[in-house]
């Protein structure tokens, strides 16, 4: 079972997320816990016609870096990561981890000095992306260390991970083709909405959504997938909000967050565990107190919690928000070093209103809506 | 939205070579390592402190890395102690290291379903990615050293040449003096088998022949070496004519103004041999070979040649006589020797079938059939490069322009 859809998984991504074209380049990124997925997408690049070209990582290596390395060293970014945001046609990025918090008692400052030095490189595979030149893909692969964080077994969890990735369908593709259907319905309605009020125990917030892009994510950029997002006007953010949710944020976690929002503005918050570190995020940048995201989860087969944000912003039936910076392809105007998705469940006892109107109840749009 | 791939790092890709065919400056860089199934990595829960001494080794005295050199060290997955090992220490020096890992399952897949072209393909990003390298460490680790023998000869030879293309530049900014290399190896059960060691008894031999097991300075040893190993260099440097003598072997071979490499540590992790290209029409007389000729994979055992002219005139085997011959003709200077040399690695003291190790065998001489290093003065072009190593431990001595310079494996003048 669990090798059949590795092998399903490596057929979806190259050939439905990554679509990959004969002659592209290929980079398929992953450590090394992930060989067996990356034999397969290997295999999948060839069939396609493609030039893959793998690119591993060990567990230890960034913890040894961290360990060692000068300042002069964290600046430096090493020629094949230059290389590939340049050249590659394609990166299909595979998650894997041996362990979720190995860099939990790294120096914040020193982890930061190391990601400022790849942001030029970042950006560059940023507008290669968006002027369509290089097309990329993140997943992840089951491991012990992600059923752990999950509270599963590793069977468990990778039954979770395929399933919700719909490689249990008799045709994964047709199935995301079908909810991309889905996706861009809640697409067209969102985009003639002006406000969104959510009322939920403890949460009653309006936003303006007016004028704004929603962006369906189908399965393309991000495997398993499932969302629908836009960034709200900054300044017209009004009401509370009760995160059911742990937020986790660099393999930290804050309990039972609650925010105040006034013009846009976060102006008080409370958790029962990590107040110090939200208040101390929130007050990073002037960005970092508005919201820079607002989004439908919509992946049903994404039925729990993991602290692993690739699963969690998809939950069928919650939304989420983010603090700090928008992507501008949403029409988003806020700027911030901080992007911080934190999750809302609507499953139960749960309302939103499009302009009024009642659309959505207990984790689903209603019928006739879309 | 979108989760973003940049939060997460990215990994690096190798650039190993297959060693088995050709040797030091010859040989090809290329992608490797059979795939690491899941569960069973090979992790030292205490590190291993002759790992890290051969990391200190490697990055400060073979590669010498200076503060702000970019070196890649590359392996393939069940390399890992030692690139864990080799990363630290380059770290330490100041230099920029990265890693690239390579999974030898995945040039499998290539050379089985790969077409022609996907097979030959080289991306300028891999061509690119070399020229601004100051320095290269290779890591040797299989986890099956047969994975290819099976594979499609013409498949796979496609695949071997484009890797060599590859590595081909990286040679020329080797000569050019703008990269160092390493050759080195992690002691893997694969390497193990081959050698018909247990691990730790393959350990203790890998790790003996790098002098990195006991407490002096590993450094200040191969200095030593290197000191010694000159001094034979120059002195063989002066010679016109080399005659070997040993058990069915008299071989006379022409040295006269030729240069001798001195292989102190630097290139190759462990070393220990001069070696120069002789003179390619002087060779005459026979000589058998104590080891088994391993090429690609494949075995010749109990090897004799006799030469005439600068040519093998006569070739018997008791095992593999036809792959012999077909090698003998490859092509015109596959008959021909391109090498001679003396192991002088006391440390090495038996045949593992790994070339890196048995041609460094204290006591012995090997010559290789093929190709020549035209920077020794060599003029022997060949696809060939195929070291044979004759033992002469128990019995064998060795003339210069007819004076006794070596006997049981040692040079007289120590």
């Amino acid at each position: 079972m669990a090798d059949s859809s590795v092998e399903r998984l490596a057929s979806v991504l190259v050939g439905y997320s990554a679509n990959v074209q004969p002659g592209e380049l290929v980079t398929i990124e992953g450590p090394l816990v992930a060989t067996p997925l990356i034999a397969e997408v290997y295999r999948e690049v060839l069939r396609a016609g493609g030039h893959p070209l793998p690119k591993l990582k060990l567990p230890r290596e960034l913890e040894i870096f961290y360990a060692e390395a000068s300042d002069a060293q964290l600046d430096w970014v090493d020629p094949s990561f230059l290389a590939i945001n340049e050249v590659a046609d394609v990166r299909i990025i595979i998650d894997a981890e041996t362990n979720t918090k190995s860099l939990s008692n790294v120096e914040p400052a020193r982890q930061a000095r190391r990601s400022r030095a790849r942001e030029v490189s970042r950006n560059r595979y940023l507008e290669r992306a968006a002027r369509g030149e290089l097309k990329w893909v993140l997943t992840a692969y089951p491991t012990e260390a992600g059923a752990q964080d999950a509270e599963m077994s590793l069977a468990e969890y990778e039954q979770f991970v395929y399933g919700a990735g719909r490689l249990f369908e008799p045709d994964p593709v047709a199935s995301w083709q079908g909810f991309a259907k889905h996706a861009f319905a809640a697409k067209a309605f969102l985009e003639g909405v002006r406000e969104l009020r959510i009322v939920a125990e403890g949460t009653d917030l309006t936003l303006s959504v007016d004028g704004r892009t929603w962006e369906p994510s189908v399965g393309k950029e991000n495997f398993p997938d499932g969302e629908v997002f836009t960034a709200p006007i900054e300044t017209k953010v009004d009401g509370t909000i009760r995160f059911t949710y742990p937020a986790v944020f660099q393999g930290r976690e804050v309990n039972d967050v609650e925010l105040r929002f006034a013009d846009g503005e976060v102006v008080d918050s409370s958790a029962s565990h990590g107040l110090e570190f939200l208040r101390e995020m929130i007050a990073m940048d002037d960005g970092a107190r508005r919201l820079g995201e607002f989004a439908f989860g919509l992946n049903d087969g994404i039925d729990r919690f993991t602290r692993n944000i690739l699963f969690d912003e998809k939950i069928g039936g919650t939304v989420h928000l983010a603090l700090g910076t928008s992507y501008p392809e949403t029409g988003g105007l806020n700027r911030s070093g901080l992007h911080w998705d934190i999750i809302c469940d609507l499953r139960t006892g749960s309302e939103v209103y499009a302009d009024g109107e009642l659309v959505y109840r207990n984790g689903s749009f209603l019928a006739g809506v879309l | 939205m979108r989760t973003d791939i940049c939060v997460r790092g990215l990994g690096g890709r190798v650039w190993r070579h297959r060693r088995r065919e050709t040797k030091r400056s010859e040989r090809s860089w290329g992608p490797s390592g059979p795939a690491g199934f899941g569960l069973c990595y090979n992790h030292p829960r205490v590190r291993d402190p002759r790992l890290d001494r051969l990391g200190e080794l490697i990055a400060g005295y073979s590669l010498d890395l200076q503060p702000g050199e970019v070196v890649r060290i590359e392996g393939g997955d069940v390399a890992e102690p030692l690139l864990y090992a080799l990363y630290r220490a380059a770290l330490r020096r100041g230099a920029n290291p990265y890693l690239q890992v390579g999974v030898d399952r995945l040039s499998e897949l290539k050379v089985a379903e790969g077409s022609d072209e996907q097979i030959a393909y080289v991306s300028q990003l891999e061509r690119d990615e070399l020229d601004q390298l100051d320095a290269v460490a290779t890591i040797w680790a299989e986890r099956n050293t047969r994975s290819f023998t099976n594979a499609d000869s013409e498949r796979y030879g496609r695949y071997l040449s484009a890797r060599r293309e590859l590595s081909k530049r990286g040679w020329e900014r080797i000569a050019a003096g703008d990269l160092r290399w390493c050759g080195t190896l992690q002691p893997v059960e694969a390497y193990a088998q081959d050698a018909e060691m247990s691990i730790e008894e393959y350990e203790e031999f890998v790790y003996s022949a790098c002098h990195v097991t006991g407490d002096d300075d590993p450094v200040e040893h191969w200095r030593g070496v290197s000191e010694e190993l000159r001094h034979h260099s120059e002195r063989l440097a002066q010679v016109r004519e080399l005659r070997v003598v040993g058990p069915d072997t008299d071989l006379t071979v022409g040295v006269a103004g030729r240069k001798w490499h001195t292989a102190d540590g630097r290139s190759n992790m462990p070393d220990g041999e001069v070696f120069t290209s002789p003179i390619e029409t002087e060779t005459r007389g026979e000589i058998r070979f104590g080891f088994p000729g391993v090429f690609e994979g494949r075995e010749v055992a109990d090897v004799r040649l006799r030469f005439e002219g600068g040519r093998v005139i006569g070739s018997e085997a008791s095992r593999g006589a036809d792959f012999l011959r077909s090698l003998l003709e490859m092509d015109d200077g596959a008959a021909v020797l391109g090498e001679l040399a003396f192991g002088l690695n006391y440390e090495i003291d038996r045949f593992t079938r790994n070339i890196l190790f048995d041609e460094k065998i204290g006591g012995t001489i090997h010559v290789a059939l093929g190709s020549s290093f035209s920077e020794l003065g060599g003029l022997n072009d060949s696809k060939l490069h195929w070291d044979l190593i004759c033992d002469l431990r128990a019995e064998g001595e060795v003339y210069a322009d007819g004076e006794l310079i070596w006997k049981q494996g040692r040079f007289l003048d120590g």
